[in-house]
């Protein structure tokens, strides 16, 4: 093409120097034939040495120099442009090597032009390509690094929600336990309200029984000290009449001493009067021991009396102490009577309460075991959350990844 | 028969007028200590005589069914107090033995002693009633 590009525009000065060569004569136009020679060769640098020749054939020789500076003139600025083109061309080739190889996109600068007329267009276009990919790329990558980072955000957040999630897992499960127990701890004191309750119940009956038995023993109090009052009255009658017979007995052992005494003398008599008051003195010894017989038996009486004086004063300090007893005891009867009444007041309210108590726990049970169940239903509400938390997490991970897969990506291209 | 204080005493029945209980005693002054006082009995005023003071051997507590026997002595008579009589027995001669001179009572005031085969009767001492008159006769003109 080097060969062929220069000959064109260099045909018409050929056929001259060909004519003018032929013409000149053999001898005297070989240096025109040796530049022309060289010409055709492509060597446009030589020229015809004008001196040696003379005349026509020097004109010519003259001309075809003209031409030839010309034609070399025109084949080096031909030259300089191929150079410059191809230059250019080059650079753009090596900016596309550099963009498929490395993603490198700076290598093109706007600067690279050309005056080609055919070319300038392409290289033009080429370039506005580059700089479109140039501002993708840039744009690319603060997006792809924007969406790491907001990746990473929701990763974070992703992981503190799966925490706080398996957080408030456990304490839900711990709060269901607490519930649980405080589920079976009310049921412990319902049952244990009912069982006072119950024993309050039986408090109950046994205090009314107790004021029954008081207000009858109050009574029997009353009519022992009626009865120990009426003792008292016979052991004074009695008294009396053991005081009559005190007498009756002085009266009798007086006369049974006197008796003893006419007996013994009786017998004093009947000895002095010898064998003939014999009989009599047996008669009065007889008489005598009848007396002392009678006295012993007065004596005895007597004994008895004073026994019986002792026993009914006794039996007398006895009732009294039997009727202060007794009234002791109703003062006593009465005070248990009142405690009664004021157990019962107590025991009642007791009972009462133990109710209020037993029926406020049961309640308490059922909206325990509400709560429990509440509980249950947010337990596996969170058991999902932690589950779809989890999930995101990864999902989260796997966005990340993706991010940063997506920035290392574009960082292969070199925009900037 | 009768018991004084811690004796038992006997004395026979014809030295015995009359067994009675003790009457209002009327001390005397001035006379022996055996003599407790006068006491009126039937008319009669008679000395009343301490036998244990008498014996010396003690001195007579007055009990409320104390008795009193009127001892005769030909024409001497007293009244001797006693703390019981326990009666009349029949005693043989030949029952009674010499009074020991170691006994309590003075031997030439008693008889002899006898024992009787009664039971809870110990052995009596039986006093001569004239001897024990006398003497105490002789000891209240004596002062």
């Amino acid at each position: 093409m080097s060969a062929e590009t220069p000959e064109n525009p260099n045909q018409p000065p050929a056929p001259k120097k060909k004519g003018g060569a032929s013409k000149n004569g053999s001898i005297g136009l070989l240096p025109l034939t040796n530049a022309l020679k060289a010409a055709a060769k492509g060597d446009f640098s030589a020229r015809a040495e004008v001196e040696r020749l003379t005349g026509e054939s020097a004109e010519v020789a003259a001309l075809l120099n003209q031409v030839l500076d010309q034609v070399a003139n025109r084949n080096t600025e031909f030259e300089a442009r191929k150079q410059q083109t191809v230059q250019v061309v080059d650079q753009a080739l090596d900016a596309l090597i550099a963009l498929v190889r490395q993603g490198e996109l700076n290598r093109w600068t706007s600067s690279n032009t050309t005056d080609d007329p055919l070319l300038g267009p392409l290289l033009e276009g080429f370039g506005k390509v580059i700089e479109t990919l140039r501002t993708f790329v840039r744009e690319i990558n603060e997006a792809a690094l924007r969406l790491s980072s907001s990746a990473n955000e929701v990763l974070a957040a992703s992981t503190q929600h799966e925490s706080s999630s398996t957080e408030q897992a456990a304490a839900i499960h711990e709060t269901t336990a607490t519930m649980e127990e405080l589920k079976h701890a009310s049921a412990q004191i319902a049952e244990n309200a009912g069982a006072v309750a119950r024993v309050a119940e039986e408090t109950l009956e046994s205090a009314r029984s107790g004021r029954g038995a008081i207000g009858e023993f109050i009574q029997a109090m009353q009519q022992i000290r009626a009865d120990s009052a009426a003792v008292a009255d016979s052991i004074a009658k009695l008294s009396k009449r053991v005081e009559r017979i005190g007498t009756v007995v002085e009266v009798i052992d007086e006369i049974a001493d006197r008796s003893d005494l006419l007996a013994l003398n009786a017998a004093l008599e009947g000895s002095r009067a010898g064998e003939a008051g014999k009989g009599f003195s047996i008669v009065a010894a007889e008489m005598r021991r009848l007396a002392e017989n009678v006295l012993d038996s007065t004596k005895e009486i007597k004994n008895l009396i004073t026994e019986i004086r002792e026993a009914t004063a006794a039996a007398a300090g006895a009732a009294d102490a039997s009727k202060s007893a007794t009234e002791s005891g109703e003062k006593l009867g009465s005070a248990a009577a009142s405690a009664v009444e004021s157990i019962l007041a107590g025991v009642q309210e007791t009972s009462d309460a133990a109710r209020v108590i037993n029926l406020a726990t049961q309640q308490q049970r059922t909206a325990t075991e509400q709560v429990v169940a509440s509980m249950a239903e947010i337990e596996d509400v969170t058991r999902q959350t932690t589950q779809a938390s989890k999930q995101a997490t990864g999902a989260a991970a796997e966005l990340t990844q993706l991010a940063g897969r997506l920035a290392e990506l574009i960082k292969r291209f070199k925009a900037d | 028969m009768f018991s004084l204080g811690d004796l038992q005493l006997g004395v026979p029945s014809q030295n015995v007028r009359e067994v009675t209980r003790m009457g209002p005693l009327t001390p005397l002054p001035r006379m022996s200590a055996a003599v407790l006082g006068v006491v009126g009995h039937r008319g009669e005023v008679l000395p009343v005589v301490d036998l244990l003071r008498f014996l010396g051997v003690g001195e007579l507590k007055p009990s409320p069914r104390a008795r009193i026997f009127i001892g005769v002595a030909g024409s001497l008579s007293a009244a001797f107090m006693a703390d019981s009589v326990i009666g009349l027995r029949k005693v043989f001669t030949a029952d009674i033995w010499p009074a020991p001179v170691t006994g309590h009572v003075p031997a030439e005031l008693l008889l002899g002693i006898v024992t009787t085969d009664r039971e809870g009767e110990g052995a009596i001492n039986l006093l001569n009633l004239v001897r024990v008159l006398q003497s105490a006769r002789q000891r209240a003109v004596a002062r």
